[in-house]
């Protein structure tokens, strides 16, 4: 039996991501679900269930293969894979795939306004917000309590060495929110003013701790100190499941010359720049995770990758870890 | 280096070196009152009004300005002299307390460039101690870049990491070293902005804190309750002009220079006189001005009797 030929449309779409060309946590999920769903509607092998699932398993191992970090290409890609069902023919399973992509893609664009509603619903008047880095869905969540009126000042981080700060307050400031920015190392000094601390994530793990921008953790920590409210906005698809089997989220030292001038570190040869570029901010200092399936203590969030990716689990439990996972092969 | 300006780099007199400037101008103009009253009274107006935490200059002013009141400009250029002297072995002797603290292998974090911590590194690099130095590069002004600089040259083991890092190697910490621009009566720590984020970290990781300040930043003021005042900037210390015009008409940024650490969050203050809890400051305050409170005139209104020599 001759494979199946994959739709050069996908493979586009898988080059991509890999490419870089598709960026962002959202778009790359959307991206592998539209590929998932085109590869579904295109297929032209025979119409036999078993071949049909290989078929996509091969598709799936294509795409996640394309950018083995972004926690939510695996997780677009497992959702979907998770609408399959053991006893279906051809039929129920073309159509779980479609339906899958379908349901991906639509929740996924309406999770930024799903999150944002109900974090705004955490805010009370009269609020003044901190934020780090730059999440849309933090700027959105912030925007939406603003034009609620509860919203008085908002304090946006620089975010060194990046200073993706500056295009939160540019945001913000085009919203027409009222915002300031500050040092990283002023987070202390104005915590005392703040009311609550609003953030994104890269990636939340089974245990609730969330790993995001380098120094979350620290305006976590001075929150705490402060008695203010931690929230972290974040879509269903930032969960990750292989940390459900203890697998560490590594983290990435970057290029010293983020930091300082390269002309600097040539006359410093004897000064190590270390660049992490995200940290782990533990569940104890999240009071909650705002989510599109609803608002969650950090602690449940298994709970979301139950609800969400509840077949992908079965399998990393059977030890598996997705770098090691070949989807055609479990599909039968 | 110009790449460096478009970060907000910036070389500004440390506590320390602000106080041998201050006392150099004042030392060029004694050789009559007059002239002296007028420098005296313009130091004064700019350290009220720029650097209001900067005390070790404000001790200084308060004790060159009552003996001129005493004294006129007759031997005041000795006096001077000897407070910078004594001063400068004030800061080695805290220094060397400190070092004792320090043992080989340490792994230690400071930030900012202070000058008490420098000496710090001089007598661990005296003593041939080898220890492994985390420096935060101290937004705004990056005075951290010339820590990591002067540590470089010493031969130790230098780390350069973003502010924001601190918490994310506390865990490979032993100990965190501070300066400080003075420090309040009940023990608070006032140094640059993002200490008291170092000192909380350290705090939660079970990593011990020390201060190095020599008794003339201990503030007076403090104990009749008043407030220090800690100076801050806009954007002008956070980037260049050509960064700023990229950003939107209505931007506005917020820079605090300095901050206040609480006093239990700092296992002890290394002073001339010894190292002392926090807590213990008006003790040494007891030491060092034979009595509790000090009987001392407030700077205001010594600033305000040499003014009249100006009339």
């Amino acid at each position: 039996m001759s494979d199946v030929s994959i739709p050069p449309k996908v493979l586009e779409i898988a080059d991509g991501i890999k490419t870089m060309r598709i960026r962002g946590a959202g778009k790359i999920g959307r991206a592998a679900a539209e590929a998932l769903k085109i590869a579904a509607e295109e297929y032209n092998g025979p119409r036999d269930a078993s071949l049909f699932k290989k078929y996509i398993g091969r598709v799936a191992d294509i795409l996640i293969s394309t950018r083995p970090t972004a926690v939510s290409l695996p997780n677009a890609v497992m959702f979907i894979l998770s609408s399959l069902r053991d006893q279906y023919g051809f039929d129920e399973a073309h159509s779980a795939i479609v339906d899958a992509a379908n349901r991906f893609i639509e929740e996924s664009l309406n999770a930024v306004k799903k999150i944002s509603e109900m974090g705004a619903k955490r805010i009370k008047e009269n609020s003044i917000i901190l934020t780090h880095c730059h999440s849309s869905v933090a700027v959105n969540t912030i925007t939406e309590a603003y034009r609620q009126g509860k919203v008085v000042k908002v304090y946006s981080t620089e975010t060194r060495p990046f200073y993706q700060g500056r295009i939160t307050t540019t945001q913000l400031l085009n919203n027409g929110v009222p915002v300031v920015q500050i040092p990283d190392s002023a987070v202390r000094y104005v915590m005392n003013d703040v009311d609550y601390v609003v953030i994104g994530a890269d990636t939340i793990t089974s245990n609730g701790a969330v790993i995001n921008k380098i120094g979350t953790s620290q305006v976590a920590l001075a929150a705490k100190e402060a008695r203010v409210r931690v929230y972290v906005v974040a879509e269903s698809y930032k969960f990750s499941p292989i940390t459900l089997v203890g697998e560490l989220v590594p983290i990435e030292f970057r290029d010293p010359s983020e930091i300082v001038p390269e002309e600097w570190l040539k006359q410093h040869p004897g000064v190590k720049v270390l660049n992490p570029s995200f940290d782990v901010t533990p569940p104890e200092y999240i009071d909650a995770i705002v989510t599109e399936v609803g608002v969650i203590p950090p602690q449940s969030a298994i709970l979301v990758l139950m609800e969400r990716l509840g077949w992908a689990l079965e399998k990393i439990k059977q030890g598996l870890s997705i770098s090691t996972i070949r989807f055609e092969d479990l599909l039968e | 280096m110009s790449e460096l300006e478009r970060h907000g780099f910036t070389r500004r007199a440390t506590g320390s070196e602000l106080l041998f400037q201050i006392a150099s101008a004042l030392k060029e103009s004694s050789s009559d009152v007059k002239s002296f009253a007028r420098t005296f009274t313009r130091i004064y107006e700019d350290i009220i009004n720029e650097r209001p935490s900067s005390m070790a200059s404000i001790n200084a002013l308060r004790m060159i300005g009552e003996y001129f009141l005493e004294n006129g400009v007759n031997g005041i250029r000795d006096y001077i002299d000897g407070i910078a002297a004594r001063y400068e072995e004030s800061i080695m002797r805290a220094a060397e307390v400190a070092a004792k603290r320090v043992v080989e292998g340490d792994a230690l974090i400071t930030n900012s460039n202070s000058l008490a911590i420098r000496r710090l590194f001089k007598t661990l690099s005296d003593s041939k101690v080898k220890v492994k130095v985390y420096v935060t590069e101290s937004r705004p002004g990056l005075e951290g870049l010339l820590m990591a600089e002067y540590l470089e040259k010493l031969g130790f083991e230098v780390y350069l990491i973003v502010d924001s890092a601190a918490r994310f190697f506390m865990k490979n910490i032993d100990k965190a070293v501070l300066g400080a621009e003075a420090v309040a009566v009940n023990g608070a720590v006032v140094s640059k902005i993002g200490t008291s984020v170092i000192a909380l970290d350290a705090h939660e990781a079970r990593v011990r804190v020390f201060v190095v300040a020599p008794t003339l930043k201990f503030s007076i003021e403090t104990i009749y309750g008043e407030l220090i005042k800690l100076p801050e900037g806009d954007w002008r210390l956070l980037m260049d002009e050509d960064t700023r015009r990229t950003l939107p008409e209505n931007y506005r940024a917020f820079a605090p220079l300095y901050d206040v650490t609480p006093a239990e969050y700092v296992d002890g203050i290394a002073t001339e006189k010894g190292l002392f809890a926090p807590q213990a400051i008006p003790i040494v305050i007891r030491e060092v001005y034979g009595g509790f409170p000090p009987l001392v005139k407030p700077l205001e209104k010594i600033a305000m009797e040499v003014r009249r020599y100006l009339e």
